[in-house]
């Protein structure tokens, strides 16, 4: 377990490095001489900072502000706890709930009242206006595609660190299945992932969503939120574990039958999502689109599900996404990792999930996730 | 003790408190001259339709959002969510969506063309983000902050928003009385979160609302972090770092019910049987003291800058909170919102900000006695119609109440 250690910390000094220089590349390529970022993951991208985890989304807001012209990422961050010394403390704002002096920190920073053009990665109706105070002379554009183009192609650091979040979501995984016998509840399966990827410091799940019993009888779907109903001997339980690895995620779905082995029917239902999934995992390569991964998916004869089918990962969740309605043009990237998830279900059997992070290569995909298929899934 | 003349029940009555939120929500969208309301964040969504999600990350939490759509004068809110399965009992099935994507192109126009087909013509809509693909989506759509609506809606909570609250508190102090036994020398930060998550989802918690925190505070505050403004860091996100005797602990932790956050915070001190010193003691005495002084004025009527400078005159004229935060906050569908009290908004804004009935204080003076560390918990009240009531109720150990 020593690709473990200290998952929750300021990363090292040469993977800050690379992804700064992939960030200011991908400023300077498309001629942003600012970028304002809010979303926490982009942040830590830029900045290398680690800081408070909170669940759900942000409101968005200028968090960190990288300037191209001086090569400084300014970040609002009260102190320079678990911020790198790079970003220095000349570069740093406090927290302010005040409008007036939120524009008075921005106004501080320098290159940002003479930049021309400047990306933010998200808006609100009220920030064009706080914008136009501290960039009187900037257009301001559209910089989420600057910052998906440096965040998406991962380096080979970047790839070890989501392998080791996936290590993380194993040993959740082993911790649900030991949790697992009939009369447990998707709660209690809940309560044993959290406690598992917190006793190796990495407390933050990417979701709660982790545990569904599928029901044997009735119409099956696929539910993220846990109840505390008792499952019955015989279920189809899927467990669905993430982690994070200084900010990066891993993870992986199995399918587990409650208290005993898989019946012939549940096995059947396995063995076709799992063909269905490794078709897509195959199509997972530089180039392809998420139309061919729909594709892949169909040519199976199973129905789109209505979770997506696959979607970036790296910090946190990134495009595409792949899936019903959604993500179809979107062109795979070499060096980028998807989370590619298939689930099949049918009435009187239950439901059947599994979830596999690929590594998109120019040649064959590399599935990061290698863990064992659970009884369902080895058709024990 | 009544809010508005009734009394906070037991447990919630969630459809009726949904029922009473879409109204203010109405009445707010009259008062402004909106259409409606577009809702990309997770706390409004849920204080807009009830709808229950997963907790999530935050980038997970953004790109594969549910999405809340009010329409001025239209009985339900309309729900675009990955989460079917948390959609409240009474939403009509023609109101409830599959997912969107808003932050990207294809889903942002899928959005935008429901939203042709909700609000005729031109309109002008309250929205709490914007993304570009949502922008580039609803050309023509006038988009304004929803906080205009959001804000007076949700600043007084209904007896059935305090209900869980309280229940959320409940849940958060309940897991702690589990956690506080294992703080010994050599437990970790994340041992303790380890247990605390274990717990809260065990007693009922819906969510995790924030990585739970478990800052020892060093004696001096030269000894802690450098920061912008030469007062304390805090809080400071946990690490498997070792915790060691006498180490006075800072605890800061949000669990969520029923949408509502808790919010719960205590001075501990490692320790097989540990005990304050008489300076220590004496810290809490003083945290006590302006708590005592800030409820003794609780009740409408009373406005945040007389709160504020109660709390200052108890504590000599010093300013018994941490310069970047507020003596007390609101909680509600998120963890810190108005109202806020001493913050940078100023005196002028404290002024304006008078208590009424169902509003909630989230009460954290922090007393710092540089060279022996500081004393700092979190109390909740609700302000009720003639004074307050108490939403938290944990024990301070281990310092005595006098």
């Amino acid at each position: 377990m020593t690709t473990l250690a200290e998952p929750s910390r300021v990363d090292d000094v040469e993977v800050r490095a690379d992804r700064r220089r992939r960030l200011f590349a991908a400023m300077a390529e498309r001629h942003l001489d600012v970028l304002v970022l809010g979303r926490p993951a982009e942040v830590a991208f830029a900045s290398g900072a680690r800081q408070l985890w909170t669940a759900g989304s942000r409101p968005f807001g200028p968090a960190c502000v990288a300037v191209r012209t001086t090569g400084h990422t300014h970040l609002l961050s009260v102190s320079d706890h678990d911020v790198p010394p790079e970003v220095v403390h000349d570069d740093l704002f406090g927290l302010s709930w005040n409008p007036a002096n939120i524009a008075a920190s921005l106004g501080r920073i320098p290159g940002l009242r003479e930049a021309r053009r400047v990306g933010t990665t998200s808006s609100t109706p009220g920030f064009p206006r706080l914008l136009a105070a501290v960039a009187p002379v900037a257009e301001v554009v559209d910089g989420s595609e600057a910052v998906w183009a440096a965040r998406s192609p991962k380096s080979a650091a970047e790839v070890a660190r989501i392998t080791a979040a996936v290590a993380i979501a194993q040993a959740a995984l082993a911790a649900m299945v030991d949790a697992l016998r009939p009369g447990a509840t998707e709660r209690g399966l809940v309560a044993a992932y959290l406690e598992a990827i917190a006793s190796v410091g990495a407390p933050t799940p990417p979701t709660e969503g982790v545990a569904c019993a599928t029901p044997s009888r009735g119409p099956v779907g696929l539910r993220r939120i846990a109840t505390g109903a008792p499952i019955e001997a015989g279920q189809l339980v899927v467990l669905d574990p993430g982690g994070h690895y200084r900010g990066y995620e891993g993870g992986l779905g199995r399918t587990w039958v409650a208290g005993g082995a898989a019946s012939d029917r549940q096995r059947a239902l396995a063995r076709r999502c799992r063909a269905a999934l490794d078709a897509v995992l195959a199509a997972c390569r530089a180039g392809a689109t998420g139309g061919d991964l729909v594709a892949a998916w169909a040519s199976c004869g199973e129905a789109l599900p209505a979770v997506p089918l696959a979607h970036g990962v790296g910090l946190g969740v990134e495009p595409p996404i792949i899936g019903a309605g959604v993500g179809a043009a979107s062109a795979l990237g070499p060096d980028t990792v998807l989370a590619v998830t298939g689930w099949v279900a049918e009435e009187g059997v239950g439901g059947f999930l599994e979830r596999d992070l690929v590594l998109v290569t120019e040649g064959d995909p590399r599935v990061l996730t290698t863990s064992g298929r659970g009884p369902a899934g080895n058709g024990a | 003790m009544t809010v508005d003349g009734r009394q906070v029940p037991a447990e919630a009555d969630r459809a009726r408190m949904r029922a009473e939120r879409h109204a203010k929500l109405q009445h707010e969208l009259a008062a402004q001259g909106l259409d409606g309301l577009l809702l990309l964040g997770t706390s409004a969504v849920t204080y807009a339709t009830g709808a229950e999600s997963p907790g999530c990350d935050s980038g997970r939490a953004a790109l594969l959002r549910p999405v809340a759509v009010v329409v001025a004068g239209a009985e339900h809110p309309h729900l675009f969510t990955p989460y079917p399965e948390g959609v409240p009992a009474e939403l009509p099935s023609d109101h409830l969506h599959p997912a969107v994507v808003p932050d990207l192109d294809d889903g942002a126009a899928t959005l935008a063309g429901e939203l042709r087909a909700l609000f005729a013509g031109s309109s002008r809509l309250g929205c709490d983000e914007v993304p570009h693909a949502v922008a580039r989506a609803l050309g023509g759509v006038r988009l304004l902050p929803a906080s205009g609506v959001l804000g007076p809606a949700k600043l007084c909570k209904t007896v059935d928003e305090l209900a869980c609250i309280r229940r959320a508190q409940r849940v958060n102090e309940q897991a702690m009385l589990d956690v506080r036994p294992l703080l010994r020398p050599g437990v970790t930060q994340t041992d303790l979160s380890a247990r605390f998550l274990r717990r809260v989802v065990e007693l009922g918690a819906e969510q995790i609302g924030i990585d739970p925190i478990w800052q020892p505070m060093p004696p001096s505050r030269a000894d802690g972090p450098w920061t912008v403004h030469g007062d304390l860091a805090f809080p400071l996100p946990s690490a498997p770092r070792q915790l060691a005797e006498g180490d006075v602990v800072w605890v800061d932790t949000g669990i969520h019910v029923g949408g509502y956050a808790s919010d719960f915070g205590r001075t501990w001190i490692v320790g097989d049987d540990p005990t304050p010193t008489p300076r220590q003691q004496a810290q809490f005495e003083r945290w006590r003291n302006v708590v005592d002084a800030v409820l003794a004025l609780c009740k409408p009527g009373v406005s945040a800058l007389e709160l504020g400078r109660a709390a200052r005159a108890a504590e000599g004229g010093g300013r018994p909170w941490i310069e970047h935060f507020y003596l007390a906050h609101g909680v509600g569908t998120d963890s810190a919102e108005m109202p806020l009290i001493g913050t940078d908004l100023g005196d002028a804004f404290d002024e304006t900000l008078v208590m009424a009935a169902g509003m909630v204080l989230v009460l954290e003076p922090v007393i710092w006695d540089d060279g022996a560390a500081g004393y700092r918990s979190e109390d909740i009240v609700a302000i009720t119609d003639d004074g307050w009531m108490p939403l938290s109720d944990h024990p301070y150990d281990p310092f005595v109440a006098a």
